[in-house]
């Protein structure tokens, strides 16, 4: 039997929006996905908590404007830990200026305020694929 | 007695000849949607009569402004005696910077300061904790010390404006408050002439933006309850809890149990201080409550008048209280943040103006207009001002100041706030059958409740049936952005050196006895708010306190998914 997708998702740091890391969280396990919701977490612990759960993704959800500084640790960490091909990807509050600044830090792809759902789950979808 | 408000007969004659117009007119014609229903599931109907009202009774079910059960108004005069508040929301970085928006929006004609802080300062974090110096600054300005509180309200004649501290949860309201108090002492402000409100509620900290450091929601809600007692003792004109409505709905919640959360947690909050020994009619008149204004123009509106009706018959069956304030429910709203969108941030003005209308045509005390950029940042100097504006020009140009309840006889309206009433009054019994609110809290099932309905909310817009503007429908592909982005200032820098001056300049062993006096009024169950408004003014930190509290209390785990 083919194994599951995995995911870690976190809120970044003091963050208070739960709504969309919830209904995107949501739409992953109805898809099929395996979801693994921490909440808030610093980039230390979402690391940690992703190599303990041998997760083929990660994602961050940040509403609060954090997310320039601690995403691009996320990635740091992981390639620290010779984890990263963990793919990280990332959702919420965004200027359009900063998703290439993401990227050029190393998440794989943005999904700013008034994505599809859907969109989500097709990029994970075919992004697993990719991994395989 | 009771009298229906349209003769028998006539209702009667009326229903028929409304089935027949029904059945032979108007389903000879197409309707564009298959059904319609309001955002919150009301199924609707495509016209509205005296039928759909046969049982009312004008005067027990509506009568007059002012009067029970102020369906029409918790004023006699509404807007032609006083008008709405016009509070704006403000606050980023450092008090600082804030100061100089709190001031820009006064001097712009905004008749009420209303103040948000950071995310660390929500959560009772300081700004030189390890885990927070990504956020500091961000989404609310940054206070950690009554230096700071100084700052923020420094050139402000706190005497004379109404402040409304949007402290969230009780963790931070114990302590931000407390500043507020005891900044105002220093300033020569006595308690008892301060107006204004704090958020202080208890769902906010446990089931609405749920965090790391949590207190169990029976401390939570014991905080809160400490604030309302101290105010009711020493600040009468403070309102010293609004319940945050607009935060459960902006989390996903429906508009009836948007109502039903608040005014279940008000009935708590009241049983809580009467335990304490307070007469309903001390603290009730200032229990204040804050809603959403949101998509769905009269679902909003007979949202309104659906609360205060409930409301007080509430009140009144289970604490018949002598004071006519203590069944009026008043609100402050603030327009849908949620939905607002990133696309075509412009839209988001004819959003807001169309929420603000709502929020007056329902009643509203005091409204904020939510910014054309907040989809996507704090807003700008220029996006606060055309918010302001946005309310300046409703109260002045348009009329709808010149009546009360302009609305209030509708047939649609009078039904759907029937069956507005009817639903938050069902969700209140399942709360009450539960064991009341801190107990729906401690099992999940607020946040579980709130997390199934947002999820609903969003399969409808992703079904396409909810049509959201430029992002479903009348989309701009490779839309360049037509606004500038507000940036925020330094503020972890001098945050965090202020922290550090004031450490080394504080006295340790006052600090220390202060820190004792906490620990100990925790275990022996003294009111806090009593302690701390005298604790922080040795600059005791907000953090300080926060850790202290935790390490009584310790911390909760919400639920999460």
């Amino acid at each position: 039997m083919q194994r599951k997708i995995r995911i870690l998702m976190a809120r970044l740091g003091m963050d208070a929006h739960w709504r969309g890391s919830i209904i995107v969280a949501r739409a992953l396990r109805d898809a099929g996905i395996e979801v693994i919701y921490v909440g808030n977490q610093m980039p230390s612990n979402i690391v940690k908590m992703a190599m303990q759960e041998d997760v083929d993704f990660i994602g961050l959800s940040s509403l609060s404007g954090n997310h320039l500084i601690l995403a691009p640790k996320v990635i740091k960490l992981l390639q620290k830990e010779n984890s990263g091909d963990i793919k990280v990807i990332f959702g919420g509050t965004v200027a359009p200026k900063d998703i290439p600044v993401l990227k050029k830090a190393g998440i794989a792809e943005v999904f700013g305020p008034g994505t599809p759902l859907k969109k989500i789950v097709e990029y994970i979808s075919a992004a697993a694929t990719d991994l395989k | 007695m009771t009298a229906a408000l349209f003769n028998k007969n006539e209702v009667g004659k009326i229903g028929k000849a409304g089935s027949t117009w029904r059945d032979e007119v108007y389903s000879c014609h197409k309707e564009i949607k298959e059904k319609y229903e309001t955002l919150s599931g009301f199924e609707v109907k495509p016209l509205y009569t005296p039928k759909d009202l046969d049982s009312l009774d004008y005067l027990r079910d509506l009568g007059f402004p002012g009067e029970e059960p102020y369906v029409r108004g918790v004023h006699p005069t509404m807007y032609r005696g006083r008008t709405w508040t016009h509070r704006q929301l403000a606050g980023f970085g450092p008090p600082e910077e804030t100061n100089k928006r709190y001031k820009f929006l006064l001097h712009q004609g905004a008749t009420g300061i209303n103040g948000v802080f950071d995310y660390p300062t929500l959560r009772g974090y300081d700004s030189d904790d390890p885990d927070v110096y990504a956020d500091v600054g961000r989404g609310g300005v940054s206070i950690d010390s009554i230096e700071d509180m100084r700052i923020l309200f420094e050139g402000i004649p706190i005497d004379e404006v109404s402040v409304s501290l949007v402290t969230c949860q009780p963790i931070c309201n114990i302590s931000v408050q407390s500043m507020y108090f005891a900044n105002a002492q220093n300033r020569g402000v006595p308690l008892n002439k301060l107006a204004g409100t704090s958020q202080n509620d208890f769902l906010m900290e446990t089931a609405i933006t749920i965090a790391p450091g949590v207190t169990p929601p029976k401390v939570s809600f014991r905080l809160s309850c400490d604030a309302i007692e101290f105010c009711t003792k020493y600040a009468p004109r403070w309102n010293p809890i609004s319940y945050s409505g607009y935060n459960y709905r902006e989390a996903g919640c429906t508009a009836p149990q948007e109502v039903a959360f608040m005014i279940a947690n008000a009935v708590a909050c009241s049983e809580e201080l009467i335990r304490r020994g307070y007469d309903i009619d001390v603290f009730a008149p200032r229990l204040s409550f804050f809603l959403s204004a949101h998509n769905d123009f009269f679902e909003e509106i007979a949202k309104y008048r659906a609360a205060r009706r409930i409301y007080c018959k509430i009140m009144k069956e289970r604490f018949a209280p002598k004071d006519p304030r203590s069944l009026m429910f008043r609100f402050h709203v603030q327009t849908a943040g949620v939905a607002l969108t990133a696309q075509q941030p412009l839209n988001n003005i004819a959003r807001a103006s169309y929420h603000a209308l709502a929020a007056v045509l329902g009643g509203a005390q005091s409204v904020h207009v939510d910014a054309y950029d907040e989809a996507l940042c704090v807003p700008t100097e220029l996006s606060s001002l055309t918010a302001l504006r946005t309310q300046q020009i409703l109260q002045s140009e348009t009329g709808v100041t010149n009546v009360v309840d302009p609305l209030g006889g509708s047939y649609f309206l009078e039904s759907l706030t029937n069956q507005m009433e009817e639903n938050i009054g069902s969700i209140l019994a399942e709360i009450d059958s539960m064991g009341g609110i801190v107990k729906t809290v401690e099992k999940g099932w607020i946040h579980d409740e709130i997390s199934a309905a947002a999820y609903q909310y969003q399969m409808r817009v992703e079904s396409g049936e909810m049509p959201i503007v430029g992002v479903n429908c009348f989309q701009i592909e490779n839309e360049k952005l037509p606004i500038e982005l507000f940036r925020l200032p330094e503020t972890l820098k001098i945050q965090k050196a202020k922290l550090e001056r004031i450490k080394k300049k504080r006295n340790p062993v006052q600090v220390q006895k202060a820190l004792d006096a906490v620990t100990r009024g925790c275990e022996e169950g003294r009111n806090l708010m009593e302690l701390l408004v005298e604790g922080v003014r040795v600059h005791l930190t907000e953090g300080e306190v926060s850790q202290a509290l935790r390490k009584v209390y310790g911390v909760w785990n919400p639920p999460l998914f």
